[in-house]
């Protein structure tokens, strides 16, 4: 095949965010925003109906006149675009603009032509086959695509986990704690499977983490309190502390050292304002430990999530879930946001085991707790995705446009997992 | 509308509503199952089949009504003039019976020598009004030709405009 | 999107955020990307063990083709009015790549505005640029058989003899089947491009589109080259130069190009940018016309099942089942 020798395509796009890149290399290419900005003029309503007047739509271009991604978000500032998000909680939606979503990203920013490249997607876990389908038809029949591989994204996310030193066996088994932009997805993973049943969703993530902080910005009556601050004091200042009080203690006792500012530039280069940084610093990433500072219908605990989903799981793999818990997305990357989960996690497993030895009499084993958190967190899918796609195997699971032509679109239903060596 | 487009979907109204009027009926083959006996292998009780009828506009339009004690066949054989209609045809059906189980009606597989096969059971016409189900095939029949016309169309609009972008910069 | 970008938009956006560091005093990290580029272009951008030093290479499919038109001779001379750049030679060019720069970014940085808005924009145009050479190569023959047959009787037996013998530039871009062929002739420059159709509706949306591609010149641009489009078996011109059998996903498009569109300067650059990505360009038009016809459909499968469920007595009162759902997704 002509596919030989030119890298795999690994798009991951989320509901947030797509990352867009190359297999084999270590960060993805493109990070913007999963969003559309149609003209106005190729609204639904416009087909078969009066045309609007404007040049494209005479010419029958209206719908190649669309921005994606950043250049779609400042499109929606003028007039004559509409913004939207086809992907909502995970799933696609709005099938017709993923497909030109997928366009543009294919021949404006990775500049390839798609015959010649294979090409790994991910998907949420739990996502109807039916998605799988409508997402090949398209791959296959619009772009032709030399091959295609869908992995979950939770599965690429533990084989990303894999870079860390930590991590002795390569196996796609642990409990993966994804928290994006939207929500927090706590998803227990067995021998590549999800395990479904057991997956619990936290409403809490990165959205609600920069409100909190503007929140307590606008409280105090600072300078600035536009979310976009909260949001570079949540990215430049915040980390996880080992306990509430004690940190409260200590900025009485150092402000010095506790205390920072943060200096908002404007694209005004004479205007400045400048924002103390104090408390939210360890008290935006606690809502993830104690909801209850900022949410009143969600009062669950992370540790407390993961350990419910894990005593969800199959009895035979909670050890190897409990063993491997994976770090993945932009709001676990505060700093000590691992080892104070892995503290907390412990003590409860440890109280259950005490609980259960006082009551049957046994000894027990153990069971050892480790949260695993590595440098690629962020992008974790992506880069999981990138390590498969790389590799020489790869493009014998994928399937390829003559597989497709012959058994049809549900022929994506069932993927062989990957094992790599 | 052209002019013998009206009788020839008059027909095939007058036909459909004829043809069906099904009625539960257990298989005398197997017991205890139910199937459309349309679709099974009847040598045996030939008694079940109706006859067959094709009602054609022209060679390139015509439609199969396969009838039976409880299940209908219907079989369109949509209008093809030219390679790129004929494409188009193919790509439409195949688009329509990949989600063939939204349509209820539809068969995944059509009839040979035809685009598309729908197949209407006792059990649809117990749930669905029947008028409004040969409105449906009716429409279906209308739409379908607009629609590849304008498919056809668009396409021709589409390439005029791409080869005279690219043409036009070269001077 | 109409066209189709001449330069890489990742190549530059990696460039840019080098020479326009957002901190200037911290060390730079060290970069190793693999970029692609259409006609199975990769470009490796990576830093040396000194970090300001930037390795750009480039591998294209068809280099051992560009190199007998001149290509490295053209790189160099494009890039040797950079002081902030070297060319790499011979063995110095990085293993598995064809062509090598190194860019000093301490040096470039230090660099008025224009020139590093210069510098990104030629680099990331890298690709155009290889592709150039036997363009340029071609026009400039057609420079020289100009001046020669100025003054002769060109419709001569001879003359015409000599013009077929003219050699023939061939570009395996895609590979052996898919060529670029350039033929200069006193008067005009013929490039046939030939093109591969992956399946049945690509080849008949082809067709459609082609056959515009040769209308055109007839109704709208009369300016136009002349387009000229054959499927299966190849146009005369390049019999002698075209290997294998007829193919009949096989199509052939010969554009013709006369002195007008081949006047020296900006507008003969921008008429090499423009033919280059032909063959981009046609297959992301039959691509997005797909796409739209896709959207089509699944507006027109909506509207059937609105019709089928009018059937449904019980519809009327319970329009959001589970199975009312499913019907929006598809």
């Amino acid at each position: 095949m002509s596919s030989i020798g030119t890298p795999a395509v690994v798009m991951d796009n989320g509901t947030g965010y797509t990352k867009l890149g190359f297999a084999g290399n270590d960060a993805p290419s493109f990070v913007f925003p999963t969003a559309i900005s149609t003209s106005t003029a190729s609204s639904k309503t416009s087909k078969g109906g009066p045309r609007s007047t404007n040049l494209a739509s005479k010419r029958g271009l209206e719908d190649l006149d669309f921005y994606i991604g950043d250049e779609a978000l400042e499109a929606a500032n003028g007039p004559n675009y509409s913004l939207s998000y086809p992907i909502k909680h995970g799933q696609i939606e709005d099938w017709d603009q993923m497909e030109r979503f997928w366009e543009s990203s294919i021949f404006k920013y990775l500049r390839c032509e798609p015959e010649d490249h294979y090409f790994l997607l991910t998907e949420p876990p739990l996502n109807p086959p039916e998605n799988r389908e409508s997402t090949a038809e398209i791959m296959f029949e619009s772009f032709n695509c030399a091959g295609l591989y869908i992995a979950v994204q939770a599965v690429l996310a533990l084989a990303a986990s894999w870079t860390s030193p930590k991590v002795q066996d390569r196996s796609l088994s642990g409990t993966v704690i994804d928290s994006g932009d939207g929500v927090t997805h706590v998803i227990p993973v067995a021998e590549g499977y999800v395990i479904g049943t057991a997956i619990k969703n936290i409403p809490l993530a990165g959205r609600d983490i920069s409100s909190f902080i503007q929140q307590l910005l606008r409280d105090r009556g600072e300078a600035d309190t536009s979310l976009q601050t909260a949001e570079k004091i949540k990215e430049q200042f915040c980390y996880v502390c080992p306990d509430i009080v004690q940190e409260f203690s200590k900025f009485d006792h150092y402000p010095k050292e506790k205390f920072a500012q943060y200096i908002v530039e404007y694209t005004d280069r004479n205007k400045k304002n400048i924002v103390d940084v104090g408390y939210e610093r360890f008290l935006a990433p606690e809502i993830f430990f104690n909801p209850e500072i900022c949410s009143s219908d969600f009062l669950t605990p992370l540790p407390t999530v993961v350990d419910q989903v894990i005593q969800a799981s199959p009895i035979d793999v909670r050890k190897k879930l409990y063993k491997n818990i994976v770090l993945s997305g932009g709001s676990t990357m505060f700093k000590d946001f691992g080892k104070r989960l892995q503290r907390d996690l412990k003590v409860l497993v440890n109280e259950r085991i005490h609980l259960s030895e006082r009551s049957s009499g046994a000894q027990s084993t153990g069971v050892e707790v480790q949260v695993i958190s590595h440098k690629k967190q962020r992008n974790a899918v992506w880069f999981g995705g990138s390590l498969l796609a790389q590799t020489a195997e790869f493009k014998s699971y994928c399937y390829t446009k003559r597989d497709y032509d012959e058994q049809g679109p549900n022929i994506v239903r069932n993927f062989s997992l990957f094992a790599v060596p | 509308m052209s002019q013998s487009l009206k009788p020839y979907l008059t027909a095939v109204r007058a036909s459909l509503t004829a043809a069906i009027c099904l009625q539960d009926f257990s298989s005398q083959l197997v017991e205890r199952h139910n199937r459309p006996e349309i679709e099974v292998d009847n040598s045996h009780d030939p008694e079940l089949i109706l006859n067959p009828m094709v009602i054609a506009r022209n060679e390139n339009e015509k439609i199969l009504i396969e009838p039976s004690i409880n299940s209908v066949r219907i079989s369109i054989k949509i209008k093809q003039a030219d390679e790129i209609e004929q494409i188009l045809v193919h790509q439409f059906t195949r688009f329509l019976t990949s989600r063939a189980e939204n349509f209820f009606i539809l068969r995944r597989v059509p009839i040979k020598g035809y685009d598309i096969s729908f197949l209407i059971t006792n059990f649809h016409t117990e749930q669905m009004l029947k008028d409004k189900l040969v409105d449906f095939i009716i429409e279906f029949m209308e739409d379908v030709d607009k629609e590849i016309s304008e498919m056809k169309l668009f396409l021709n609009a589409r390439a005029r405009v791409i080869a005279e972008s690219f043409l036009i910069p070269f001077d | 999107m109409l066209h189709i970008e001449q330069n890489n938009l990742l190549l530059q956006n990696t460039l840019t955020e080098r020479l326009y560091p957002s901190d200037p005093s911290a060390n730079p990290k060290s970069l190793d990307r693999i970029v692609s580029d259409f006609d199975f272009t990769t470009f490796h951008v990576s830093t040396l063990s000194d970090r300001n030093l930037i390795l750009i290479s480039v591998y294209l499919r068809c280099w051992d083709d560009l190199v007998n038109y001149g290509v490295v001779n053209y790189l160099s001379n494009k890039y040797a009015n950079f002081p902030s750049l070297t060319v790499l030679t011979g063995g110095e060019i990085e293993q598995g790549y064809n062509f090598s720069i190194v860019l000093d970014v301490k040096a470039a940085i230090e660099e008025s505005e224009e020139s590093k808005q210069e510098l990104i924009e030629q680099l990331s145009l890298l690709k155009r640029h290889s592709m150039a050479a036997p363009f340029e190569q071609a026009f400039a023959r057609y420079d020289e058989l100009s001046k020669q047959y100025a003054n002769s009787n060109t419709y001569s037996e001879e003359v015409q003899q000599e013009l077929l013998n003219e050699p023939i530039l061939v570009i395996k871009y895609r590979g052996i089947d898919e060529s670029i062929y350039l033929k200069p002739s006193f008067d005009r420059v013929t490039v046939i491009f030939s093109t591969v159709f992956q399946d049945e509706t690509d080849k008949i949306f082809g067709k459609v589109f082609l056959q515009e591609f040769m209308d055109a010149r007839k109704r709208a641009v009369q300016t136009a080259p002349q387009v000229i489009y054959t499927h299966g078996s190849p146009p005369l011109d390049i019999q002698q130069v075209v290997h294998g059998g007829d193919n009949d996903n096989k199509g052939y498009v010969t554009f013709v190009l006369f002195p007008r569109h081949l006047v020296k300067g900006d507008k003969r650059d921008n008429c090499i940018s423009h033919i280059e990505l032909f063959r981009s360009y046609f297959h992301y038009h039959i691509k997005c016309a797909k796409a739209y016809m896709h959207s089509r459909m699944r507006f027109r499968v909506k509207e059937f099942l609105k019709i089928l469920n009018r059937a449904k007595p019980e519809n009327v009162v319970e329009k959001k089942t589970a199975s009312g759902r499913r019907f929006d997704r598809s």
